[in-house]
């Protein structure tokens, strides 16, 4: 039963048969799950899917590309659109999976948003877009390094900027931290914690000296 | 609601400095000072600011100009040319993307200069400061010789600080850099 | 007349005319912030404008992953920092879809009437600094007393002027003072009609101010679709879509409210709809406060809402919980949501990916200020260089929130 106050959009019955429908064989899977229908698509096939999913189902905006990365997984990044139909009232998320050597088919032609939005994703995680004009860094500083988003990126990055005296210029130097950033363990020990208790290293000892 | 305007008792400033002032002028015709006080006067009654507005701070940094606070009763003024300016409030969080645009609009200011860190991500780097792309703390790109607290520093503590910076002027005229 | 030779122009002869490239910003007080733009220009006039925006880049997203989801809600006050509150409202709603919590009416109540009084507050700065760029000082001085007053009754909801961090998961922090309610009810009767009113009557029918604004950089229908527009800015082209009415949250529903809609979409149209946006926000404050119900303002669910100070004294179960709250904080079910709310610049949105932690997996923020910029290249071909200001300001951009 919905309890939360979250905007509520049309009802999802039916959008799945539709979508199925429209795309057919690059619609890998089709998900709803916390009121929101999450439609997985062939890479190869997005263009197509997307402009089927416009034209006949009058999903008219994209409102925006998300990134994920999901190091476990193969391919490691997902890549997210989420589209609004104004006259039907509802939202839809198209996810597309990519490695950094799998480019994925722009959509610049579709909509001329998806210009910025892509070199974003790129930005942040490195995906390739096929067919963007424009695919350069947009957030980062000028001739950053990495892709700052990936989970492998680490949260203060490797450089920092300094202003040297003796240059007169602004330069840049390795990451040197007073602190280090405190990330906590909020695992209880009971509840699965994946590294060995303090303690229980003596146990294992106890155990072998007993054999 | 609102702020009460009438003065407080006591705080109306002393008549007689004026009357003495007054008397001077009206019975010599000129007054007699030493350059130092006379240059620190100047110094400190007309602190025309560079808008340096990076975040969030800059809205408070817009709002002590405003009718209410009226920062421009100390003489304090936004300019919008570095080369007009005497002081420059670095207001918001400094990214690495910015920091050389900023030491460039410092280097073109006319000395002497002054300042005004104003917030914790320029004192320090605060919220973000274990973020990849933000300079923890603008003493890194600039001298700063007022730090302002706070997330964001409310209006009237910016102009704590500008009346603080006042004071530093007149205890120490010219800075060394 | 008849001996009148046409003279060939000394100016105009073999020599190539060559485009002139200029650059606005990083620091121009009427970039808004920290913009910069590459403009191209023929003359005055510009060919092409490449914004280069990530010069207020944070890293906003990559540190939410590293805080739990009460310790991020912060950021997004930090966001776009002329509306606090509208920020939050998306993220506080993205959690509490996961989560599937029921919000009491009177939080609900709380939340819109501080949306709207948010709403109200931006678009303050927005008109005062619009009508600034294109020359007008007066009614910007007017429009910033009222944002001072707006302060002021954040100051008294939530304690801070600005990052109020007062919308939480379950409802909102703590309960406002009476004495607040009524006062916010005799302001929209009184000041705020006055302030505002006086304001625009200075420029809505002004002559200069029209010539600066009517027919500058016109948006058809199909572009505003196309290139992402949402909020004044779509409605300025003529697309009657506000998320509060079509897919409304929290009380949203029970407000009766009018949309204002463009005719031209020009930067007039989206002025005035931002204009009339401050009357009907002031409307649905007014039914806020007379509907608004006793009772509690946040949920009573302990496993998400950390109980109350004068509660954890006297109860060992409430002082377990909210150590638990305010150390571990709480854990949300696995799954991804994309929620949008009707923020004061257009749809903020938030796509929130849980993978059953304390701590968001992934948490991409949808500003509305990207896709509006990235428009600025199509909206500005072909119009004077001193026309950028006023795209510029009819934009609504905020760089906190563009860059995040």
């Amino acid at each position: 039963m919905i309890q939360h106050p979250a905007p509520k959009f049309a009802s999802n019955e039916g959008i799945i048969d539709a979508a199925r429908a429209a795309i057919g064989p690059a619609l890998i899977d089709a998900v709803e799950a916390h009121g929101e229908i999450a439609l997985h698509v062939e890479r190869t096939g997005l263009v197509d899917a997307l402009i089927a999913l416009r034209d006949k189902l009058e999903y008219q905006q994209l409102m925006e590309i998300a990134g994920v990365d999901w190091p476990d997984r193969d391919p490691r990044f997902e890549v997210v659109y989420c589209l609004l139909s104004v006259t039907k009232n509802h939202r839809l998320r198209v996810h597309v999976a990519a490695n950094d050597d799998q480019p994925v088919p722009s959509v610049t032609d579709i909509w001329p948003v998806a210009g910025w939005l892509e070199r974003e994703v790129f930005d942040m995680y490195g995906v390739l877009f096929e067919g963007n004009p424009d695919l350069r860094r947009i957030l980062t500083d000028y001739g950053f390094t990495g892709h700052p988003q990936r989970k492998d990126f680490p949260l203060t990055g490797y450089v920092e900027l300094r202003y040297s005296e003796e240059e007169k210029r602004v330069k840049y130097e390795p990451v040197k931290l007073a602190q280090d950033f405190r990330s906590f363990d909020f695992m209880s020990p009971w509840e699965g914690a994946d590294y060995i208790l303090p303690g229980d290293e003596k146990a294992d000892a106890k155990g072998d000296a007993a054999k | 609601m609102g702020v009460d305007l009438a003065p407080v008792p006591g705080t109306a400033p002393d008549p007689s400095f004026f009357n003495d002032i007054n008397a001077e002028l009206d019975n010599k015709g000129f007054l007699v000072t030493s350059t130092e006080d006379l240059f620190q006067w100047a110094r400190t009654g007309s602190l025309w600011w560079m808008t340096f507005g990076l975040a969030c701070c800059a809205v408070e940094m817009i709002h002590v100009n405003m009718p209410r606070y009226d920062l421009e009763r100390f003489g304090v003024a936004p300019r919008a040319s570095p080369r007009q300016s005497d002081v420059m409030i670095v207001a918001g969080t400094l990214c690495n993307k910015m920091a050389p645009a900023l030491r460039r609009v410092y280097d073109q200011m006319s000395e002497p200069k002054y300042v005004i860190s104003m917030g914790s991500c320029a004192n320090g780097g605060g919220y973000y400061h274990y973020s990849y792309s933000v300079v923890r703390g603008c003493d890194r790109i600039v001298p700063v010789d007022i730090y302002v607290p706070g997330c964001p520093p409310t209006a009237e503590a910016l102009l704590y600080g500008v009346m603080q910076l006042q004071r530093k002027i007149r205890r120490v005229g010219t800075f060394e850099r | 007349m008849s001996q009148l030779i046409a003279e060939a122009s000394p100016t105009t002869g073999d020599e190539v005319i060559q485009n002139y490239t200029i650059n606005f910003g990083p620091q121009h007080p009427a970039a808004h912030g920290v913009l910069r733009l590459v403009l191209e220009l023929d003359g005055e006039i510009v060919e092409r404008a490449d914004p280069h925006v990530g010069l207020l880049h944070r890293g906003t997203e990559k540190l939410i992953e590293y805080k739990t989801y009460l310790q991020a809600l912060p950021y997004f006050d930090r966001l776009d920092y002329c509306s606090p509150l509208g920020m939050e409202h998306s993220y506080v709603l993205a959690i509490e879809k996961l989560l599937n919590i029921e919000v009491p009416l009177r939080g609900q109540y709380l939340r819109v009437l501080f949306a709207e009084l948010t709403r109200i507050c931006n678009h303050m700065l927005n008109l005062g600094s619009h009508v600034m760029d294109v020359g007008a000082m007066t009614p910007n001085l007017w429009l910033f007393e009222i944002r001072e007053d707006c302060l002021n009754f954040f100051e008294r909801a939530s304690g801070a002027r600005m990052h109020s961090a007062w919308f939480r998961p379950g409802g909102v922090h703590q309960d406002v003072p009476a004495k607040l309610l009524a006062d916010l009810d005799e302001w929209l009767d009184t000041r705020l009609p006055e302030l505002f009113e006086d304001a625009i009557s200075l420029v809505a029918d002004n002559r200069i101010f029209k010539q600066r604004n009517v027919d500058i950089a016109t948006v058809s229908k199909e572009d505003a679709l196309k290139w992402g527009f949402s909020g004044p800015m779509i409605r300025g082209s003529g697309i009657p879509w506000d998320i509060r009415r079509s897919q409304p949250y929290d009380v949203y529903d029970r407000m009766e409210f009018d949309i204002p809609v463009g005719t031209r979409g020009d930067c007039y149209d989206r002025f005035m709809v931002r204009v009339e946006e401050v009357r009907q926000s002031a409307r649905i404050m007014k039914q806020c406060l007379r509907e608004m119900p006793e009772g509690p303002v946040s949920s009573n669910d302990r496993k998400v809402v950390p109980p109350k100070r004068g509660e954890m004294k006297q109860s060992m179960e409430a002082l377990i919980h909210h150590f638990k709250l305010y150390t571990e904080g709480f854990h949300v079910p696995e799954g991804s949501v994309y929620v949008a709310t009707e923020s004061p610049k257009g749809e903020f949105g938030v796509y929130l990916v849980s993978d059953g932690s304390n701590k968001p997996y992934r948490c991409k923020i949808r500003p509305t200020a990207f896709s509006h910029l990235q428009a600025m290249d199509f909206m500005a071909k072909g119009h004077m260089l001193a026309d950028i200001t006023a795209i510029l300001g009819g934009m609504d951009i905020v760089f906190g929130e563009c860059d995040r």
